[in-house]
């Protein structure tokens, strides 16, 4: 927390996030109505006093729907980046401790992942899967590892002839002991850096499926397919376009923000290092 | 120089092999046969054509002869012929018996999605060339923030809720844009200007919205490059043998921040390729990534593959001219290489 406060980006950022988590967390308490109630005699009614951001053109309120919504977001980002995390430390943990041939298979495989146009990849997979927020979950997050796994191998690079390292590994260490005790612990904050950038991508990527009908499917709401349906109304009801859009970009600020203000909080503990 | 190029060149041919397999993986991905997905969108489809598809197809073969068999019709850029009843063949135009020549998908969606990429490139490239350096040169004090935070929201803007909203606010409020497609109506009776200025007129939303991404990822890094490289001893030398401000900035400090963006460039190309699916469904463009789209939705399978497999092959060919952009302008690297 001490470290948050000396820089603006990141405590805005973190501030944006906990309000995004406290929104996802406690929306069943906050949500004036039923986020799914379809009510015919309230349809696209504009932003009021009983109806904070309208109602939708099945007459859903849109902001019990919005509240909703942010618990996908969170979900989709956070899963889909704990996917990613684990497969790309793992694997750049391995290629960076073993080298040699290994380390150029697994390097290999993450070039030819990265000359991939990754949403294409995701967009084939999801639709012959049948859309899900499950499946959406686990495709992003297999399609955005390779991002940590280059970072990983470069730490562990870097890591692999310090002393410290080799005074452990010749007292003995087995090679999982010299990973997780020595060579993890000391790689953890750029890892946490890209996680928390990885984060806001993730949610992009969401919300852009969702748009294009092959994210999170009705009636269950997210910030993405509450934008396509705004899309049929948008001549006459610009807030059902207006406070999703502008959901999704707070919350993808908040992410970047962190992300960004974290990076710059450790980097000069970083560039020591190298020195 | 030669050496490396060989080399590099080399190194393709396992990674065009791996892009094939992942491709052919995703096809059968795709629970069940693909001749019955097919026909689920088609159910005039009767048992005996299911049985051509399957024979087209060699989908009565174990799955290592399959590939094989892709694979050598890939090779020959032969991606066969969409599922969809037109038929058209995936990448390449062909002539039938009678002289008539039907063009290939690829061959007329790959150069919209080019052209809007590339002109949007060059906006990101000189916008944020200027953007990131006016930053650095303001570090902390308000060109900078202003520029920080502009930047910090360009990144978190969905592009599709923009795009939405630009269209709306710019083409149905106020007829500024068109707000779909890439010509007008009575665009083949238009003189030459006229056509020019129509295109333009069109292309501006969906270049502004496939730009602003980059845009601000590549200010973004210029700045921090340009902070990087203004503290390095050669630029106190070049401060202390009296040059001007100018000269330091843009002679000493700005070419050796530009030298990465080449890669830079070149990672981000999958990216730009994969963003123009919602783009161009927006605004209808029948690019690439609509062309993707619709495949995926129609499950038009030689479609899905051509475009997986073409989009990603451009990819390799973008970084290995980024790598030979690259070694070509730091002489550091050129001469490492020939020596």
């Amino acid at each position: 927390m001490k470290i948050l406060t000396q820089n603006p980006l990141a405590l805005s950022g973190f501030i944006i996030i906990v309000s995004v988590l406290f929104i996802a967390i406690f929306a069943p308490w906050l949500s004036p109505y039923d986020p799914n109630y379809i009510d015919i005699h309230s349809i696209l009614l504009p932003p009021s006093a009983s109806h904070f951001m309208g109602t939708d053109g099945l007459g859903r309120d849109v902001f019990s729907r919005m509240l909703y919504g942010s618990r996908i977001s969170l979900l989709v980002g956070i899963v889909a980046v704990g996917i990613a995390t684990v497969i790309g430390t793992f694997l750049g943990a391995v290629a960076g401790f073993y080298r040699g041939y290994i380390d150029s298979i697994i390097m290999r495989f993450v070039d030819i992942m990265l000359s991939i146009p990754t949403f294409f990849l995701i967009l084939a997979v999801i639709a012959f899967l049948t859309p899900s927020i499950w499946n959406i979950m686990i495709v992003i997050g297999l399609t955005s590892w390779m991002g940590v796994t280059r970072l990983v191998r470069a730490e562990f690079l870097s890591l692999r002839n310090r002393e410290y390292i080799l005074a452990a590994e010749a007292m003995g260490a087995s090679d999982y002991r010299l990973i997780s005790k020595h060579l993890l612990p000391n790689s953890l904050t750029p890892i946490i850096v890209t996680s928390v950038l990885g984060i806001a991508s993730a949610v992009l990527t969401e919300s852009g499926l969702s748009f294009l009908g092959l994210g999170v499917q009705a009636p269950q709401s997210s910030w993405g397919n509450i934008l396509t349906d705004g899309k049929e109304y948008i001549q006459f009801a610009w807030w059902l376009s207006l406070f999703p859009g502008l959901a999704i970009l707070i919350t993808v600020l908040g992410y970047n923000l962190l992300g960004e203000g974290l990076r710059d909080l450790l980097d000069p503990k970083n560039k020591n290092q190298q020195k | 120089m030669l050496n490396y190029l060989i080399k590099r060149l080399l190194w393709m041919i396992p990674m065009l092999i791996g892009i094939s397999l992942i491709s052919f993986f995703i096809m059968h991905l795709a629970p069940g046969d693909i001749t019955a997905s097919e026909s689920a969108f088609n159910p005039k489809a009767s048992e005996e054509s299911r049985q051509k598809l399957r024979a087209l197809y060699n989908l009565d073969k174990p799955l290592v002869t399959q590939y094989s068999l892709w694979l050598k019709r890939i090779v020959k850029l032969d991606f066969g012929n969409s599922f969809a009843s037109h038929q058209r063949p995936v990448l390449w135009e062909t002539k039938d018996d009678k002289g008539n020549i039907t063009k290939g998908m690829i061959q007329d969606a790959l150069p919209i999605t080019l052209m809007i990429n590339l002109i949007g490139l060059l906006i990101i490239f000189v916008l944020s060339i200027f953007l990131g350096v006016v930053s650095a040169v303001n570090q902390n004090r308000w060109p900078d923030r202003l520029i920080t935070i502009i930047v910090f929201i360009g990144f978190a803007v969905p592009g599709f809720w923009l795009a939405l909203l630009l269209m709306y606010w710019t083409g149905v409020t106020h007829s500024w844009l068109p707000i779909s497609g890439l010509h007008s109506v009575g665009y083949e009776k238009m003189g030459l200007m006229a056509q020019y200025l129509d295109l333009i007129k069109h292309l501006i939303l969906p270049v502004f919205v496939s730009s602003l991404g980059g845009l601000a990822s590549i200010s973004l890094y210029v700045r921090n490059g340009m902070l990087d490289v203004l503290q390095q001893e050669f630029i106190t030398t070049a401060r202390a043998k009296g040059l001007t401000e100018n000269k330091v900035v843009y002679g000493h400090a700005l070419r050796n921040t530009l030298l990465p963006l080449i890669t830079i460039v070149g990672l981000s190309i999958p990216g730009l390729i994969g963003g123009s699916v919602i783009g161009e469904s927006i605004f209808a463009i029948s690019g690439m990534g609509k062309l993707f789209f619709d495949a995926v939705l129609m499950r038009d399978f030689p479609v899905v593959m051509g475009i997986l497999t073409i989009g990603s092959v451009l990819t390799l060919f973008g970084n290995l001219i980024a790598d030979i952009g690259y070694a070509w302008a730091d002489p550091r690297i050129r001469r490492g290489i020939t020596n």
